[in-house]
Formats: structure tokens, sequence, C-alpha cells
């Protein structure tokens, strides 16, 4: 890959300081670190360095989200292809227009919010929506707060939050039934959507009184965010990412068993004393149904929105857990993850500020 | 090793700096002759290691020893000086002006500052570290199997510096048949208490050691001191000759054959560079990987403190695509490589950094690898806002510079840099915040009494 290289060292001058094209100094940078990793050595001690960077942090979790992908794909169709494009043009833009003001480097942070938000909307969303999403997400998500590592809110669960808000109609008809045949929806566009009920979520169905079955979830052949359907691709590639040690397992841990436990203590709560109105669903079946398991792995255990310690993360991801169990059950809405994930984004920074203060009362009189 | 011709002995090192020049250009030294010393550390000596002429002027920031012999070293203190010092210290005096005078006293340090501790002072503790552990560095074990009644009878001597305080050998097994010999060994001469510590950087750090231990800051200095330190001790005490010979190592991905040495401070880099080092443009470090200096072009022999010279790589080719390469052959602290499924193996280091620098993205590495029990991050975070009081706060006194929080942080931000200048500016701002008191004390001193003068004038 010399001949490469030879190009990058040529068109740089092009790029820097009183080059013709210094503007887009950012993208260069990005490119050429893309391909090659930087020269830079260290000055002083410690002299050598763990080889984890950030791009390989976010390349794990775009590997772990592979899976899903080739889920949406047989599901959905391969228009999923054209949302993964878009998503990434659409945000890589202001992405790009930010590092160039800020000139700063263009952070890989992106490329994990351009991958995830595709999976997370249904899969037939028009695709100006999409991008609209994702741009929202970006930049009142993140940029505003001053980029990648200040960020308070999920920049994929802002847009997707604006989306469902700002066109709920759009959002709730773009459901898809997914594909039943053996070949999948690969080699469709896009699965045709019969009618507006056969669309409907497995969450949705369930308000109504009609609930799926857990196998059909478990496989993903339900209709559902592009991604989310498919519970065992989820929880591999999210099994893989707890291995990796990239997203934190005290997070998943406590969101999934606090999920688990209210949930259980509610149903036997209402078999036991008095039925409780609104409450519906077996355990498990809850578990496996919409965005639970997607946000507790995908979403929930990202290190800048959530809390920072691991007391902290415990906390945060009951949070999360026990919030996505009360908007379930007992609100209008169908779902509550993006909702609860959200909530618990907000609160992430004062359960570190609690921990923190303790712990730093028990440092005072060490040493 | 073979003796060399000419020592370049370095007038700095890691603590000291040499300012106060005892001998005279052309002056011909035997091996022991003070030739130097630090008026700012309890004029802790730079010892001549051997018979030479002294050149003062040829190399800048050296004293260089000329026409070296190994003759018989100064084999005992002069009696006039004993006289002089029984007089002014008393007996017990004697051991603690012998230690500091035949270079044994370098050896210590203080367990909370790092720094030499007052040879006259009495410790709440003593720490006896057995071990070395920061890669590449000479393990204090390997000596300690072949000079086992050294050691003991050092720790004999140490004990008769104290009066009931303890000392603490650190061992990586308590319960071996090794450490069971010492304590044989030892029985009755010493009280020796030991303490197990896991094989695992940067335990063996004297800081840390102190804070297991519960000694606390105000309770007194500790003094913290490795095998090579009561070996020396034994050398000064038992047979009153200097001690001049260091064991050092020659580690690292640079050197064709890693090993342990025993040279005298001043024995020529360049000597040990054309035995070991194969790769030219190589980095060679006075230290380990993660806390030694490069050591610069311009010094030319191993300093009075050098405890290993370790050679590593220069960074050179960029790697293509590098972050989504398997890395089978990376040792990565998450286990975002193939070589997490791999069971120990050596990776090839070299200076690269290894990414690009990026936001902290609270991603907690720091603070679960950090042996101090601080929060490097929050450190971090408070820096950036220019909080010093915050940092304070969060006890960043308590970095032992261990280096583990910038080797770990994926967006390459160099945490032991900023966490040692901020411990710098804050040592600094309290320094003068002291000063200023003294001064206000020293005016108010002075107008009482100028206001005494003036009653009495009245009077």
């Amino acid at each position: 890959m010399k001949w490469l290289l030879k190009i990058i060292d040529a068109v740089r001058p092009t790029f820097e300081e009183g080059g013709k094209l210094r503007l887009l100094n950012p993208v260069f940078g990005a490119l050429e670190h893309f391909f090659f990793a930087p020269s830079a050595r260290t000055i002083g001690a410690p002299h050598v360095r763990d080889p984890l960077d950030l791009k390989r942090v976010m390349s794990m979790v775009i590997i772990s989200v592979v899976p899903c992908v080739l889920a949406a794909f047989y599901f959905f169709g391969l228009r999923f292809l054209a949302m993964i494009i878009v998503s990434y043009a659409a945000g890589l833009t202001v992405e790009a227009i930010f590092a160039m003001i800020r000139k700063e480097g263009i952070n890989e942070g992106f490329f994990v919010t351009g991958i995830l938000f595709p999976l997370i909307v249904p899969p037939n969303l028009p695709l100006w929506m999409l991008a609209l999403g994702v741009a929202f997400g970006v930049f009142i998500g993140k940029e505003l707060f001053g980029g990648t590592g200040r960020n308070i809110f999920n920049p994929a669960l802002v847009g997707r939050c604006f989306l469902s808000l700002a066109y709920p109609k759009t959002m709730a008809a773009s459901w898809v039934e997914p594909s039943h045949e053996l070949i999948g929806g690969l080699l469709t566009w896009v699965t045709p959507s019969l009618d507006a009920v056969s669309g409907a979520t497995p969450l949705a169905l369930a308000k109504q009184g009609e609930m799926g079955s857990i196998a059909h979830m478990l496989l993903g052949s339900v209709s559902g965010s592009a991604g989310e359907t498919s519970a065992i691709l989820i929880i591999l590639g999210g099994v893989f990412l707890l291995f990796t040690r990239v997203a934190s397992w005290r997070t998943v841990v406590s969101m999934l068993g606090s999920f688990v436990i209210l949930t259980g203590a509610l149903i036997a709560g209402g078999a036991v004393v008095y039925p409780i109105p609104g409450l519906f669903g077996p355990v498990m079946w809850h578990l496996f149904a919409g965005g639970l398991l997607f946000g507790a792995f995908y979403m929930a255990t990202d290190p800048v929105t959530g809390p920072t310690t691991n007391a902290g993360k415990w906390f945060y991801g009951i949070i999360i857990g026990s919030t996505t169990v009360l908007i379930r059950n007992f609100t209008g809405y169908v779902e509550g993850v993006t909702f609860a994930i959200l909530l618990g984004n907000i609160v992430a920074p004062i359960l570190d500020e609690i921990v923190i203060g303790i712990r730093l009362r028990r440092l005072k009189n060490e040493g | 090793m073979p003796e060399p011709k000419v020592l370049y002995l370095p007038l700095r090192s890691e603590r000291f700096t040499f300012t106060d020049i005892r001998v005279k250009n052309g002056q011909k030294v035997t091996g022991g002759d003070v030739l130097a010393s630090d008026p700012d550390n309890y004029a802790v000596p730079l010892l001549a290691p051997r018979t030479g002429t002294v050149h003062l002027k040829a190399v800048e920031g050296h004293i260089v020893l000329q026409d070296i012999a190994q003759l018989e070293e100064r084999a005992h203190i002069a009696e006039k000086e004993m006289s002089h010092v029984k007089r002014k210290m008393g007996a017990a005096g004697i051991k603690r002006y012998k230690l500091l005078s035949l270079g044994a006293w370098q050896f210590f340090y203080d367990a909370f500052t790092g720094a030499l501790p007052d040879p006259l002072g009495t410790p709440q503790a003593v720490i006896v570290s057995t071990l070395s552990l920061e890669p590449f560095l000479a393990r204090g074990d390997v000596q300690l199997h072949k000079r086992l009644l050294n050691l003991t009878r050092g720790l004999e001597h140490l004990q008769s510096l104290l009066e009931y305080q303890p000392i603490y050998l650190v061992m990586p097994n308590i319960s071996s048949e090794f450490a069971n010999l010492i304590r044989n060994q030892i029985r009755g001469y010493a009280s020796v208490k030991m303490l197990e510590i896991p094989m695992k950087y940067p335990y063996d750090h004297f800081e840390i050691l102190a804070r297991r231990l519960n000694l606390k800051r105000g309770g007194g200095p500790v003094w913290g001191v490795r095998t090579e330190g009561v070996l020396a001790v034994d050398r000064a005490l038992t047979l009153t000759k200097p001690c001049t010979v260091r064991i050092v190592s020659i580690g690292g991905m640079g050197v064709n054959m890693p090993t342990h040495m025993k040279v005298m401070p001043g024995y020529p880099i360049q000597k040990i560079k054309d035995k070991y080092v194969f790769e030219p443009a190589a980095r060679v470090i006075n230290g380990g990987i993660l806390t030694g200096k490069i050591l610069p072009v311009e010094t030319l022999g191993v300093d009075t403190e050098c405890r290993g010279i370790t050679i590593l790589r220069e960074q050179e080719d960029r790697e293509f695509l590098g972050f989504i390469r398997p890395g089978w052959g990376r040792h990565c602290y998450a286990d975002c490589y193939l070589s997490s499924l791999r069971k120990k193996f050596s990776e090839q280091l070299n200076t690269g950094i290894r990414g690009e620098l990026r936001p902290c993205i609270s991603c907690n590495y720091c603070e679960e690898v950090c042996p101090a029990g601080i929060m490097p991050y929050l450190i971090h975070k408070y820096l950036y806002a220019d909080l010093i009081e915050e940092a304070e706060q969060a006890r960043v006194d308590l970095c032992i510079e261990c280096g583990l929080c910038s080797y770990v942080c994926p967006s390459k931000i160099d945490l032991r840099k900023q966490l040692i200048d901020a411990k710098d500016l804050i040592a600094k701002e309290k320094e003068e915040i002291r000063q200023e008191q003294l001064r206000q004390e020293e005016a108010r001193k002075q107008q009482e009494e100028a206001r005494k003068q003036s009653e009495e004038k009245t009077e």
C-alpha cells in the first residue's frame, strides 16, 4: 500500500495551512488516518501505549451490529442499504461541517451513530425523514454540546425521539411485516406492506390484546425497527461487546435485571392482590419485545452519555430498566426504551456526582 | 562486563544534583573517595568507583575519571574523622554517618515523597521490598537467592538503627520455602514482618505499600528500600566499604540479549550500546518503559541511581488499516483484539502512540487500573476546566506516577504528565502560601519589636 501513502503525502500540502483546500483539512485527515495509523511517537513516560484507540473501539461496535444489519437485509429487503448510505451521508455532512468550524479532526463516534440510527427506525421510513433525524440527532444531540465526548444525550436516540414526536403518523405507518419467505427480502427492494394492521409491532398488537409468539420475536420474523427484531442476533452482538469490554456489563445486567424483576413483581403482585390495569404480557415476552435488548446492549452502554463510575452504572441501569417498565405498561406509548434511556442520560451526571462525592470523602483521609 | 578505561560520572541523577565538587582537576583519587556531593540532599556523596585521575571540564555535566585501575578501595573511614563524628553525634550516629558517606544511603527512599529521607531521622516504619515489578527492570529477588546471608545481616543492621519501629519485608509469596528460610535466619535478631503482594506492577511502589500497611503521612517518614539497598547497608556497616557497584538491567525490545549486569556509576553507555543494542534507531531509556526517562545523547555514563536501561524500537511504519486488523500479536487492556484468546506471549513493543488524540470518552479504564485509587479522568476534566482546587480535593497528590492511566487511555490522553504537572503546580502554590505566611509572620514580629522599642523609649 506504499502507493496510497505516496499519494496522500503528495496531496497533503493542499490541505494544510496556506493550501487551497485547507478548509477541508479535517476531511482529509480523517481519510488519511482511516487508511494509515498516525506515525506519532510518545515523548516521555510511559514510552509504550496500549494498542486500543477510539477507531478500534468504534469498529468493535460496528462489528457487533453486523448480525443485526444482515438480519435487516433479510427481513426487510435491500432498501436498508439505502438507509445506511443516507444516514452516513447526512450525519457525516453535519459532523464534517462542525469539524471544519472547530478545526478539529472528524471523530470516529459518528460511524457508530450512523449505523445504529437506521437500525432503530421503522424499515419503511421515508429517506428524507431518516436524513433529517440523523442530522438533527448529530446536530442537537452532539455537536451543540461540543462533539464527541462532551454530549449529554445519545445522538441516535435524540434523532429517533425527534422523529417519533414530530412525525408520529408517518412513523407508525412505516412499520412493515417482515418477509416470511425462505430467501427473505434479499431479492426485493422492500417487503410490501399489505395493510396498516399487519405491520403493527408486537408491543402495539399486545396493547390491543393480541400477543405474538416468543419464538418469532427470538428469530426476528416480527414487525419492528429494522435492526431490533431478532433477539438472538442482538444478544449475540451484545455479548461480543461485553466480551471485548467496550460495553459495560454492569449497565446491561442492571438494566435488564431491574426490568425483569420489576415486571415479574408487578405481574406477581397483580395475580395475588388485584389485577393491575394496563399490565400485559409475561416477563420473557417483554424482554424480547421491542427495543429493550437493543437499547440495553447498544444505547445504554454508550460510555459518553452514561455515568463513568462503576457504582453509577448500576443505578443508571436500574433507572432505565424500571422506567421502561412503567412507560410500557402504564402510559399511552407502546415503547418506552428510547425515553427511558434519554431520561437515564439526564440522570447520569447526577449519579456520577453522588458517587464521586462519596469516593472523594473516602479519599480525604487516605495516605 | 569488561573493565572500562574511562568513567563518565554524570552530575545529575533522578533525585540528586551534585553541585558541590570536592576534587581538583588532575587530582588522583582512590575508589571510595568523595568526588562531589549534593548540598540539597543531606550532602549525599558521589563516590569514585575506582582509582583514577579526575578531569572536571572534559565533558559538560560529568566528572571524567581516566586511567582507571581496580586497586584496593578505601577500606575504612579515617580514625580522626570517626572520633569527630562520635563526638558530634554519639555512637549511634556513626552508623548513619557510615551509610551516608559510603554511598548506601542513596538506596533509601521516602515512601510518600520518593525523596531521600533524612539520614538522622527516625522513621515510623521501614519497608524492604524484594521486588521490582516494572517491566524490564532488575528484579530484586534475583539477587536475593544468592546473597541471603548478606540480606539478613543487612536487616539486622537496619534494625539497630531503629528503636521499636517495625521492618516490613515485602515478598511475592510469604509461605514459600524461601520465605521460611529468611524467617529462620533472622529469628530474634530483627523484628521483621512479612507482607505478601501480588507480582503485578506497580504493587511494589513504596507509597502503595505504605498505604496498604495503613501508615499515615502524619505519622512521620516511612523509609523504603529495595534488596540492593539492604545489601549495601550490609556492605557499608559490616565491611565498611563503599557501595558503588549497582545491578542494572539491560532489557527491552531493541536488545538482542537481555541481561542483568553489575556496573559502576560512570560506566560508558556507548560500551553497553555496542555490546547489546542492535538497533541504531532505538530509544535508550533510563529506567523502565512506564516511568523511565529518555537518556539524552549528552549523557555518556550510567548515573548513580540507574536501575536499568531499556531499549525500545522507535515507531516507524504507518500501519495500513490498523484498526480493523485482527491483532493476534497485541497486548490490549480491553479484549478488543484476537490476542485475548491467546495464552501468555510477548509483544514487540515500540514507541508509537498508536492512535489519535481524542477527547475523553469516560470509558473508566484509567480508574480501573489506577493503583492509588484516584480518578484520573476526573482530575483530567478538572484540569481541562482550570479547576486546580477541585483537582487537589480529588487527591491528585496520591498519584504515584506509575503511568498506567496514560498507557490504557484509548483517547491517548497523556494523563500521567497532566497529573504530575498538577501536582507540581499545587506544591508550588502551597510553597508560595507558606512563604507568604512566613513573610507576614516576620513583618508582624518586626512591628511588635518596633512597638516595644518605642514603648520603652516613651517610658
